[in-house]
């Protein structure tokens, strides 16, 4: 291989890594948010994604639709599914102790996954047709860059701009906020909590089903694409602070560099000439990286890069 | 001397506690003589493993309040050793054991060392991510088999004590249920010793318990390696009853997970809980699942059921079965 199509080839891992680094951060921001209010870890926040990727999935097969209509769809049954979640288990869970609620949001996680499995079968399906399925165009020599990937980087940026505007400059949003802050102060200056609780979730579903619903563009989806996911956020919230909604952006791109490292890594080893772990052997370790990451930063540095909580 | 009475001393348990651990004990040891299935012989296998899971995993879940969350790591670690070294050089299983064991201590050593440095949520998730890790390395490693795993090949003199090789389920069966007594009596003193004082303190409050001058840190980084003991322990039966091990049943969340599950559901710090949890949560995850999974277009049911139960549990009824009963009998005394 010659230098020029190794460099364009670590150029369009970089740039598909960026981009999906974007959707990353999209996952994880939900979990942030509700973590940031009340303390509480969603295992099941992967088959919430999992939901939303079978939104997409759904208007695509099923009404004939392009898989973008999905979006609106998957924002809707995002934020029932975390309000009704809420009602039904969280608020009993948050009563007991943290092992509890381990356990209730596992159980959850189970209970999604079985009934997707049960309702949908357990074959993966990707969307084959679409508005932007399949399309690419190309920056540079070698350098492709898919168009379904950079439309998802470019919504995620988007619904991250919206949310941070919402927390931000709007009365609930700033009720929110203090709700995280002091929940038993928050009380007193009449802010609902319960229903603030309630809204975090349903944000929480809200953004990680459109993240969902951008993902089955170019991911396909099964029943068990939950927990990758779930690990996933977990490791971008830690890196960025949990709590923190802009850590959540600059960290998924982060997670999203470390899943791209593999191919970069063959770019550099094959250019350099190492003997140790070429040509497609970093690949199966391409999810360990990002538990180690997760991993390694929870024990040097538990705030993460921007935390105010942990 | 002092050891051994303080190892079999029940005297703080009621007396009808005593009398149905009695029965039980007596059922269990009986069980083999009386008619059975091979697939309900199978199903008390399974229960008597997952209790001494469970019982590991009590230790420093319960007892210590630390939910770990990457058990299966320590029970993979534990069944490759076995198994690679009744491979490669003949080593027969009671020698394997202890160094499968030893294994497994030394690596939660290693690890147990950073990971107490976090809390709560984060000690749970940082415990299933480094568990992934090293199923990640197990399935890449071409000299422990790779994703295919191992395979144990089968020996010409079948009933052979050395190497746990049998024909019959039932001498496995003792097998496993001699570690099941050895376990039920090691947690009992366990309980009341000075460790199993300083662990439930720490529970409590950990700033309290530092204060009195335990060393947390140090505390539970000793309970883990015994969790991890038990973990590896039945990890090293499990590779010679199955013959077959590969990374994605030994060493998996859904495997770290049901070992916590099985615990928190019977109850978790007590004696009695693991052992609850398990032998309700086993034979009805197994003849729930030859239930609905012979039928076609029911796959998944059997787990939604068990979902819910579990949600249920964790909703109204953090301390499991065996909170339920001191509940009722609360009720019953006022």
């Amino acid at each position: 291989m010659t230098v020029e199509t190794l460099l364009a080839q670590a150029l369009k891992a970089l740039v598909s890594g960026l981009t999906m680094g974007m959707v990353f951060g999209l996952v994880a921001l939900g979990l942030t948010i509700i973590f940031g209010v009340m303390d509480i870890v969603n295992f099941a926040h992967g088959e919430f994604l999992m939901i939303g990727m079978y939104c997409g999935l759904l208007t695509y097969s099923g009404l004939g639709a392009d898989p973008l209509f999905g979006l609106p769809i998957a924002a809707v049954v995002g934020f029932a599914l975390g309000v009704g979640c809420y009602y039904g288990l969280v608020q009993f869970l948050l009563r007991g102790p943290m092992i509890a609620q381990l356990f209730g949001t596992f159980g959850l996680m189970l209970f999604l996954r079985n009934l997707a499995l049960l309702i949908m079968g357990a074959d993966p399906r990707g969307v084959h047709h679409g508005a932007l399925v399949g399309k690419s165009f190309v920056m540079g020599p070698g350098i492709v860059v898919e168009l379904t990937k950079l439309t998802a980087g470019i919504f995620s940026l988007l619904a991250f701009a919206a949310v941070w505007w919402l927390m931000n400059r709007t009365r609930i949003g700033l009720a929110l906020t203090a709700t995280a802050l002091d929940g038993q102060a928050a009380r007193y200056m009449g802010i609902p909590t319960e229903k603030m609780n309630a809204f975090a979730w349903g944000l929480g579903g809200t953004t990680v089903a459109v993240a969902g619903a951008l993902l089955v563009n170019f991911w396909p989806v099964d029943p068990n694409v939950g927990l990758l996911f779930t690990m996933i956020a977990f490791t971008t919230v830690a890196l960025g602070g949990f709590g923190s909604i802009p850590g959540a952006a600059f960290a998924g791109l982060i997670v999203g560099l470390l899943i791209n490292l593999p191919p970069i890594w063959d770019a550099i080893s094959a250019f350099s000439q190492w003997p140790i772990l070429t040509a497609g052997e970093m690949h199966q370790f391409k999810y360990s990286f990002v538990y180690l990451a997760f991993f390694l930063i929870m024990v040097l540095r538990p705030r993460g890069l921007f935390g105010w909580k942990y | 001397m002092e050891v051994l009475k303080r190892t079999f001393d029940f005297s703080d348990f009621p007396r009808t506690d005593l009398c149905v651990a009695g029965a039980v004990a007596l059922f269990l040891l009986i069980f083999p003589l009386l008619p059975h299935s091979s697939f309900a012989m199978a199903t008390m296998i399974q229960f008597l493993m997952f209790s001494v899971y469970g019982m590991g995993w009590n230790t420093i879940g319960g007892y210590g309040g630390q939910v770990d969350l990457g058990k299966a790591q320590y029970v993979g670690i534990g069944a490759y050793t076995t198994a690679v070294m009744m491979i490669r050089w003949q080593v027969p299983f009671w020698v394997s054991l202890p160094i499968g064991m030893a294994l497994a201590v030394g690596w939660s050593f290693i690890l147990g060392y950073p990971l107490f440095r976090l809390r709560g949520h984060y000690f749970a998730i940082a415990t299933i991510a480094v568990s992934l890790v090293l199923k990640d390395i197990f399935e890449a490693w071409s000299f422990v088999g790779g994703a295919r795993g191992l395979k144990i090949p089968l020996r010409t003199d079948m009933p052979s004590f050395l190497y746990l090789q049998f024909r019959e389920d039932y001498y496995y069966y003792y097998v496993i249920l001699g570690l099941f007594f050895v376990g039920l009596f090691y947690i009992n003193w366990f309980r009341q010793s000075r460790i199993g004082y300083q662990l439930r303190c720490i529970k409590d409050n950990e700033e309290v318990a530092k204060s009195l001058g335990i060393d947390a840190h140090w505390a539970k980084i000793k309970a883990y390696a015994v969790a991890t003991a038990f973990v590896a322990a039945v990890g090293s039966f499990h590779a010679c009853y199955n013959f077959n091990i590969e990374p994605e049943d030994t060493m998996s969340l859904d495997l770290s997970v049901l070992i916590a599950l099985m615990a928190m559901l019977g109850g978790a710090g007590s004696l009695w809980g693991p052992i609850i949890g398990a032998a309700v949560l086993v034979p009805m995850k197994n003849y729930l699942g030859a239930w609905f999974g012979a039928k076609a277009g029911l796959v998944g049911l059997d787990l939604i059921i068990y979902s819910t139960i579990i949600m249920v549990i964790a909703a109204f009824e953090p301390r499991g079965i065996w909170g339920l009963i001191t509940r009722l009998r609360e009720s019953r005394r006022n």
